[in-house]
Parts: structure tokens; sequence; C-alpha cells
């Protein structure tokens, strides 16, 4: 399989300015020394709380924002290995295609006063096919392949549900044949009955178009239906990254073990003793020493505070960031 | 089992706009008891929270209660009938917030950016209790200590901005439980936290309602909170309550084709990897274009004919577990 997108040491670091003259106080290190691959056709979720940099992570590839330092490769359709990091506005223009996004909200991430036919067919228009006619053809494929009617093509946004938007909002990031698609959060606003529905769409598309999916989520459950494999981050750093079967089996970071704990589970006969995280996410301002996640890490030692650990392989595709990795024992998600 | 302290009765509330009428709340039946949790679960559109808003008499207009009765056993022994008592005042005024705690979903917008959270605490102390400024903020400092929030004689002072959402949510519990009600509704009170968070949240309503033999009152769209937490369950679709009954046999002997589909479709972290999900075909309809006989028929997999003309009406496949749907005859 060939790689469609290496990430190695990716970071992204915000400055805290402050006083009338706007000196830098200090940075918000958002992204710290991150680094992924991803295969075509897989899928890697990419999970944490709220503030992890998952976001940043994933907006850093698309250079939504430009990274403070390390490498994005992105393999091109033609077969080039480019640094996404390192090109300009103008370089980038040729990949923006080939790399696309799914959004999170449904109902402010489509135009309310274009048409469904305007909205998905607006990246052809910008990317040089003129003829409208050729257009309609293209937009009306779309629609089948996400499977709307394309009796909707001249529908507004307002007529449809949030499954039917997020619909539209698949068909338009997919008309101009991406090889990787990141989807932020693509289901968290939905309901569950139709969030099923949509997650099976993802998959369907996968297989049928062989896309690479970087898919940034907080929902455990939904990675677990999504993914091939999973990196967990905390205060803007990988802590394990591992396929899908092992992270949840077996876990061998105490973060992503809490984490797996912490999911309620649609069983009222598994009441379980959960391990609850006591504190809130690191302030990625000011950083703990060491190890960032020892304050709230029940098996943390002294060791810890002042060890910075290295992302390790602990077992084959499985690498952990934790000095004690070896040595501890810990809980997988109950099996069924 | 004890007295009820909250019973709704065939509770309709609708909203008159002017395309139509949308029957938010069509018949909804329920009782709260002291020491227990009632988890009211659905997807958006099926009325849960127009349900909360008819009990505390805020329902925006055009909303109005057309029916219904929601009898409160008052502190004195009393029993008031809140859908008769009028919506602002003096009686109502004292019984939300009073009698019955809130605690909402964003904790962001619920609390004031411009007054620090110890103000707002004493603000709702005072409102239901005399003691003077200074027993208030003493009283302020101990509800923040209870609800597990570190340094309270500090933090009382910061504004809302500076804590994070896990400590805002432990806040407005905190308000919520400051005129020690005994009944407290929870309209999504984790939906926008993280998962750790929502496990901390949860952990604390719990041992709140044990220390206090609080009523709880859940509202939650996430079937695997209502797992965790709900003793009874009132699963809603359309306005309508489709099953109602105890949390095992809801999860585990589902009646209404409705509640079985829903659980299916949860995604699970005990599921295969890359395993797809079951679906219910279709969408939730338009308020507006709500469909004949019962609601959830056009989605149905079990539907017959006798469903697209008439509502089915409630049935008890055993003493507490209660389903609206024609597969079952009484």
């Amino acid at each position: 399989m060939t790689r469609v997108l290496d990430v190695r040491s990716l970071r992204k670091h915000f400055p805290i300015r402050q006083g009338l003259l706007g000196r830098t106080v200090g940075h918000v290190k958002a992204v710290d020394d991150v680094s992924f691959a991803i295969e075509g056709g897989e899928t890697l979720s990419l999970v944490g709380e709220s503030g992890c940099g998952k976001t940043t992570t994933s907006r850093c590839i698309l250079r939504a924002i430009k990274p403070t330092g390390g490498e994005i490769r992105f393999r091109t359709e033609a077969g080039a290995d480019v640094d996404v990091a390192s090109l300009d506005a103008r370089q980038l223009r040729p990949l923006r295609r080939q790399m696309q996004m799914i959004f999170q909200d449904p109902f402010s991430s489509l135009n309310p006063r274009m048409t469904i036919a305007e909205i998905i067919g607006e990246p052809l228009l910008v990317n040089g096919v003129s003829s409208a006619a050729e257009r309609t053809r293209r937009v009306t494929e779309l629609l089948d392949l996400v499977q709307l009617p394309s009796a909707y093509l001249n529908r507004f946004p307002h007529a449809f549900s949030g499954g039917q938007r997020q619909r539209i909002g698949i068909a338009r990031a997919l008309a101009l044949n991406p090889t990787l698609v990141v989807a932020d959060e693509p289901v968290s606003a939905l309901d569950v009955s139709v969030q099923a529905q949509i997650v099976n769409l993802m998959l369907d598309l996968q297989d049928r178009l062989g896309l690479a999916y970087l898919f940034v989520a907080h929902d455990l459950s939904v990675v677990k239906h999504v993914s091939h494999r999973v990196a967990v981050m905390y205060a803007g750093r990988i802590v394990e990254v591992a396929p899908t079967r092992s992270l949840f089996d077996a876990p061998r970071h105490p973060y992503t073990e809490a984490l797996l704990s912490a999911v309620p589970v649609a069983d009222p006969r598994r009441r379980s003793q959960r391990i609850v995280l006591e504190g809130d996410v690191a302030d990625p301002s000011n950083l703990p020493t060491g190890c960032h996640f020892h304050p709230r890490c029940r098996y943390a030692t002294d060791k810890c505070r002042v060890e910075t650990p290295a992302l390790t392989e602990v077992a084959p595709n499985h690498a952990v960031r934790c000095v004690r990795a070896d040595e501890l024992t810990l809980t997988a998600v109950p099996t069924a | 089992m004890a007295e009820p302290i909250l019973q709704v009765q065939s509770l309709h509330t609708h909203f008159f706009a002017d395309e139509g009428v949308v029957r938010a709340v069509d018949g909804v039946s329920f009782d709260l008891y002291a020491g227990r949790t009632l988890g009211i679960v659905g997807e958006s559109g099926c009325g849960k929270s127009v349900t909360t808003r008819s009990i505390l008499r805020i329902v925006d207009r055009p909303g109005r209660i057309v029916s219904g009765v929601v009898k409160l056993r008052r502190p004195d022994g009393s029993v008031a009938d809140l859908t008769t008592l009028e919506p602002d005042g003096r009686v109502m005024r004292a019984i939300r917030g009073g009698e019955i705690g809130l605690v909402f979903q964003e904790p962001m917008s619920s609390l004031s950016a411009f007054h620090t959270i110890g103000n707002q605490l004493q603000e709702a102390i005072l409102l239901h209790d005399s003691i003077g400024k200074k027993a208030a903020r003493a009283k302020a400092i101990d509800l923040l200590a209870m609800v597990g929030i570190p340094r309270p004689s500090q933090r009382i002072d910061a504004y809302s901005f500076e804590l994070s959402g896990g400590l805002r949510q432990r806040v407005m519990i905190a308000m919520a439980l400051a005129a020690e009600p005994r009944i407290l509704i929870a309209d999504e009170p984790t939906t926008a936290l993280d998962v750790t968070t929502q496990a901390q949240i949860l952990d604390l309503i719990r041992r709140l309602q044990q220390e206090r033999d609080l009523a709880v009152m859940l509202i939650t769209h996430d079937m695997g909170v209502i797992a965790e937490t709900a003793d009874d369950v009132v699963v809603m679709y359309l306005g309508k309550e489709v099953e109602k009954g105890p949390v095992d046999a809801i999860f585990h002997a589902p009646r209404h084709p409705y509640t079985k589909s829903l659980l299916r479709s949860i995604p699970s972290v005990l599921a295969e990897p890359r395993s797809r999900l079951a679906t219910i075909s279709g969408s939730i309809p338009h308020p507006f274009a709500r469909p004949s006989g019962c609601p959830f028929h056009p989605r149905c997999p079990d539907r017959m004919d006798i469903c697209q003309t008439d509502v089915p009406a409630e049935i008890s496949v055993s003493s507490d577990h209660v389903t609206a749907c024609h597969l079952y005859v009484a």
C-alpha cells in the first residue's frame, strides 16, 4: 500500500502576547512533536479530550494554519512526495483538491443561499470544470454516491435534515476525487439513528474509492467502528498509537486506560467500577514537567515527574509514550 | 414503594405556529420518587426538553400546556398541580429553583460572565433563603466544596470563563442545589463535556443523590448515560412516550421497535473494529409533517396496515413495563 501522508515531528505553538507592545510572554504548545503516517485506504483516528491538539493537528495538515515546525509529507496523485508544511499558498493550490475536509456541524458548513447543485458544484467550478452540463452530470453522480435522490439538486440546505446535510457535505468533499479526507467530528452533531447511517456511508465510500481518512473524534465508540488504527493525544502529544483492536483490547498507556473506562456502555448490567480521572486536562501554556500526564496518573512515580518519555514501540505497530509501559498491567474495555 | 414526589399525567404541550400545530409533547405520564433516577431518552424533536420546560412552566410562546396534570408534593405535605399555577407567580417561583433544581446542558451560556461565581451562587441562595450576605457567602463556599471544587474559598471569586467546562458544570450543580430542592432535573448535563469529565459529573450527581435522597430526572439522547445512571426509563419519539419501564427491562427486553432499533444502532466500544452499524431507515420527520397513526410507522421494520391509521394505545407488557405499539395486544 502507498503511504499517503507522513507527519514528522509536527509542532504548532501559538504565542501569548501581553501588554501595550504585544510582547510574547509565552507559548501555547497546542501540538508538540506529533508524528504518524496514513496509508491509502486506511483510517487513522486522532482521539483525546478537548484541548489535546487533535483539531490543531488536522488544521495544520490541511494547511488552514501554518505549523511552527516539522514536516507533513503528502504523496500527490502524480506520485510526487511533497512537504506540505513548507509550501506557500500558490504551491498549495493544486494540492488542495487532493486533501478535503468533512466538517462537524452540517448546519453551519453549508451556505444557506446556495442550492445543493451549487454547493457540490462549486469545487468543480473553481477547479476548471466550466461546462454547466458537465458539472450537473458530476453532481448527480455524487448525490447518487452519497445516496441522495438527484431530484434534490435545486433545493436549498434548509430543506434537509442533519443527516442529509452531512451527506451533502461529504459529496462536496468528494467532488474532486481526493486521496485524503480529514473528517473532524463528522457524526457528533447527529442523532444516534442518523449517526449510524453516516458511519456506514463513510465505510462504504472508503471501500469503493480507496480513500484515506484522518478521523478526528472524541467518541471512542464511533472510533472503534471506523478506524484501522488509533492515535491517542494528550496535551499536544501522541501518547499511544496502535491498531484498533490492540488499543481497545490491550491499552498500554494509563491515559488510554482511563479514557476507555470512562466511555459509558449501553448496558445497565455493566455499571462498572470506572477509573475516574481527577482534575482537568493539562494547560498547554503551562505544561507539567516530565510526562504531561503525571499529575492525573494513578501509576505516576517520581521518575515520571522528571523524565520526558519518548514514543517507543512496545509491540508491532504499537507505540507508547510512558516510562512505565513495560511494568504496568492495564485494564482493557471489559469485553462482551 | 413510597408516594411519588412528582407525578406527570397525560401531559400535552403544543406549539401554535402560523404553519400549523406542533404537538411537541403529546401524552406523557411518569412518576418521580425520592432517591431514584428517571431517565428520559430520545432523539431531537422527541419532546424531552419541552417536557421539562412544561413541568417548570417555562414553555416559550407560542407553546402552551394544552392538557394534563403535574402534581408536586410540597414540603408541607400538600399537593399542587403545577399546570394550574401562574407561571410567574409567587408559588411557581418558589418551586422553580426552590423545590426543583435545574441543571442545563451548556455551562458556558448558563452562567453570567459579568459576575463571579460566588455572586451568582449567593444570589441563588438569597432568593430562597433570607440568611444575610455573610452567611450566604459561607454557604456558597460549602456548596462549592460539596460539588468537589478544589480551593473553594479562593475559587468563589473566580469568573465562569476562568473555569474549565467540568468545573463550570459543578458550579451549575451547586447552584441548582443551593436551595436544597428535593428534585433535580438535569437536561443533557454532560453532553458538552469530554467522556472523562462526564464520568466525574455523573459520579457527582449519583453521590449527591444518595446524600440528599434526591429525586433525579435525567434528560439525554445518550443511551450509554441512561444505562449507567437511570433506575427507570421513558423512551420518547415525536412527543409520544413509546416505551417505559425499569432500566434493565428497557435494555434487555425492549418491546417497542423504536427502542429495539435505537439500541442496535448505538456504536459500542465492545464492537468488532470496523463493523457496520445497524441503521434505522429514513430520518426523524419534520414536526409539521407528523406521520398519521403511529408516528414511528414510516421507519418501523415491523409496520402493519393499522399503524398508518390508528394511534397505538399504551399496553402493559409486565407489571411496570409499558409500550405503545400495535404489535402487542392487551
